[in-house]
């Protein structure tokens, strides 16, 4: 029975809508019930807040809980360190440390797991994997760098948990990795789409065509919007000759949220009994309905460790009805996937950039007069570059100022690369007001 | 008396057998005198169950005072 069912869990993804509801509603009293007892950080923003747990009649009752932000987590981080106040249990019980870069300088975010969460956190994985068609016959290369970054390490599991037979390939090269796909006749290979082009890439200067030389069937993208990219996803289906699936999630929640199935209906399955997803303008508070650009704010129902409820995204989403898609799951899509950001936060390979972290950073180094952040794409990978202009007289500096950056900037972003070029006197923009120090010049997303 | 999941439906018989297991991983666990070869399989068994017990609304609840 099991191989032939398409639904990773058919009991909850077919629940009627008002099943799920009540779903919904039962976890969240507990979960808030809990998180009241054990968080302090959320006791002590719901007594501000005059809320208590008993208030949540139904789960509409969600929107009398104060919103959550990645500042707030940063500051009661920040004021307990190095874990703060939101999590609920000790930090002995955890057996998972993940970061994500923080917002304003060198401090990431710090996340903890217990063995149940990171089962968890594999098993929302499965939801997805499975219902894009992956099953235990299959063959799947991690194309993931397996650190700190919590990107693939849940998908790895969730495929283990399925029966595949799982390649992980962390230090491996490009070159590497295609004769991996051709030698072991890999079937599925997750990485992000940018990775995914850039690996058809190298096959092909290897005189490789994946699409008619390998055994690649699907291809399960992550950590950027590209998948869910109407060109993008052409792109690499061509390219590898496979089905592209999208599936995103945050580490924040460590694993995924929503994922497009088997049937691709040009958007992304919410994972509604484990996750509720409000859509709200993202200038105030105002629910919004369906087909409405909104910021996305989730609640996580899984994981007890670090609760996070009602945390605000700031991911761009047009939510549209599960009836959009015609494989029965009952999960309402994202159209598009996450298609973009409310703020100035940026994606470069899947790490989290903010410019005022990168700010912080280059600021503390008293030769820089003035810099600009540059996001170009070049070929199928996105590029940072950071133009420093120094102060006159501190030429002598640079030699040391690139060492300083080309290892302090990587260290507070993931590991992620960035490039650093001495621009010439004058020749960056000043600013006296609202200052636009990042410029992105990478190709505007069609999602039509 | 039948037993009933999160939203009032009666389990199954297999239900009724995983939820009866999930149980006992949770009452083993609890015990303070199990050697660690012991002890840690059962917390990873227990984890598996926890799943299970979430996906099929069996229950709902946090193991951590269990050390899961």
């Amino acid at each position: 029975m099991s191989n032939r069912t398409e639904y990773w869990n058919p009991k909850n993804e077919t629940l009627s809508r008002e099943e799920l509801r009540s779903l919904q509603h039962r976890k969240l009293k507990r979960l808030c019930e809990w998180a009241y007892e054990r968080s302090p950080f959320h006791r002590r923003r719901w007594e501000k807040a005059a809320f208590h747990p008993d208030q949540l009649r139904t789960v509409a009752d969600i929107q009398r809980i104060p919103f959550m932000t990645r500042e707030d987590w940063m500051d009661a981080q920040a004021e307990e360190p190095p874990f703060g106040t939101l999590p609920a249990v000790p930090r002995d019980l955890a057996i998972r440390y993940h970061t994500t870069s923080g917002t304003t300088g060198r401090t990431p975010l710090r996340v903890l797991d217990s063995t149940k969460d990171w089962q968890w956190i594999a098993e929302m994985w499965c939801y997805g994997i499975w219902g894009f068609g992956v099953r235990p016959s299959d063959v799947v290369l991690f194309a993931f760098s397996y650190g700190t970054f919590i990107g693939f390490w849940g998908a790895h599991y969730a495929c283990e948990k399925i029966g595949c037979l799982v390649l992980p390939s962390g230090g491996g090269t490009s070159e590497g990795r295609v004769k991996s796909i051709l030698d072991m006749g890999v079937t599925t290979l997750c990485s992000t789409p940018t990775y995914a082009l850039r690996l058809a890439q190298t096959a092909a200067e290897m005189g490789v065509d994946l699409a008619r030389d390998s055994r690649l069937e699907k291809v399960v993208v992550s950590g950027e919007s590209g998948g869910s990219i109407p060109a993008v996803k052409r792109q690499l289906e061509s390219a590898l000759g496979a089905k592209v699936s999208d599936m995103a999630g945050m580490t924040e929640i460590g694993t995924i949220m929503i994922f497009e199935c088997a049937n691709q209906p040009g958007g992304t399955h919410i994972i509604e009994d484990n996750f509720i997803e409000e859509t709200i303008e993202h200038d105030g508070e105002r629910p919004l309905p369906y087909g409405e650009r909104a910021e996305r704010v989730v609640t996580s129902l899984g994981r007890g460790f670090i609760p996070l409820i009602r945390y605000r995204t700031k991911d761009l989403v047009v939510k549209i009805p599960h009836s959009s898609c015609a494989c029965g799951r009952t999960g309402d899509i994202y159209h598009g996937g996450i298609q973009g950001r409310w703020d100035d936060m940026k994606l470069v390979r899947g790490t989290n950039v903010y410019p005022r972290a990168v700010e912080s950073i280059v600021r503390e180094c008293r030769a820089v007069d003035e810099f600009q952040i540059l996001l170009t794409r070049e070929g199928v990978q996105d590029e940072i570059t950071v133009l420093i202009e120094l102060k006159p007289g501190r030429e002598d500096h640079w030699t040391e100022l690139e060492g300083r950056l080309c290892k302090d900037l990587p260290d507070a972003h993931e590991g992620l690369r960035f490039n650093v070029r001495l621009a010439e006197r004058n020749s960056l923009p000043r600013f006296e007001l609202k200052a636009k120090r990042l410029v992105d010049k990478r190709p505007v997303a069609d999602f039509t | 008396m039948a037993r009933l999941d999160l939203l009032g439906r009666p389990l199954t018989p297999a239900e009724t057998q995983l939820l009866e297991i999930y149980t006992t991983l949770k009452s083993v666990a609890a015990q303070p005198d199990l050697p660690p070869c012991a002890e840690r399989n059962v917390k990873q068994a227990l984890a598996s169950m926890w799943q299970v017990a979430n996906d099929l609304d069996l229950e709902f609840e946090q193991l951590y005072d269990v050390g899961v």
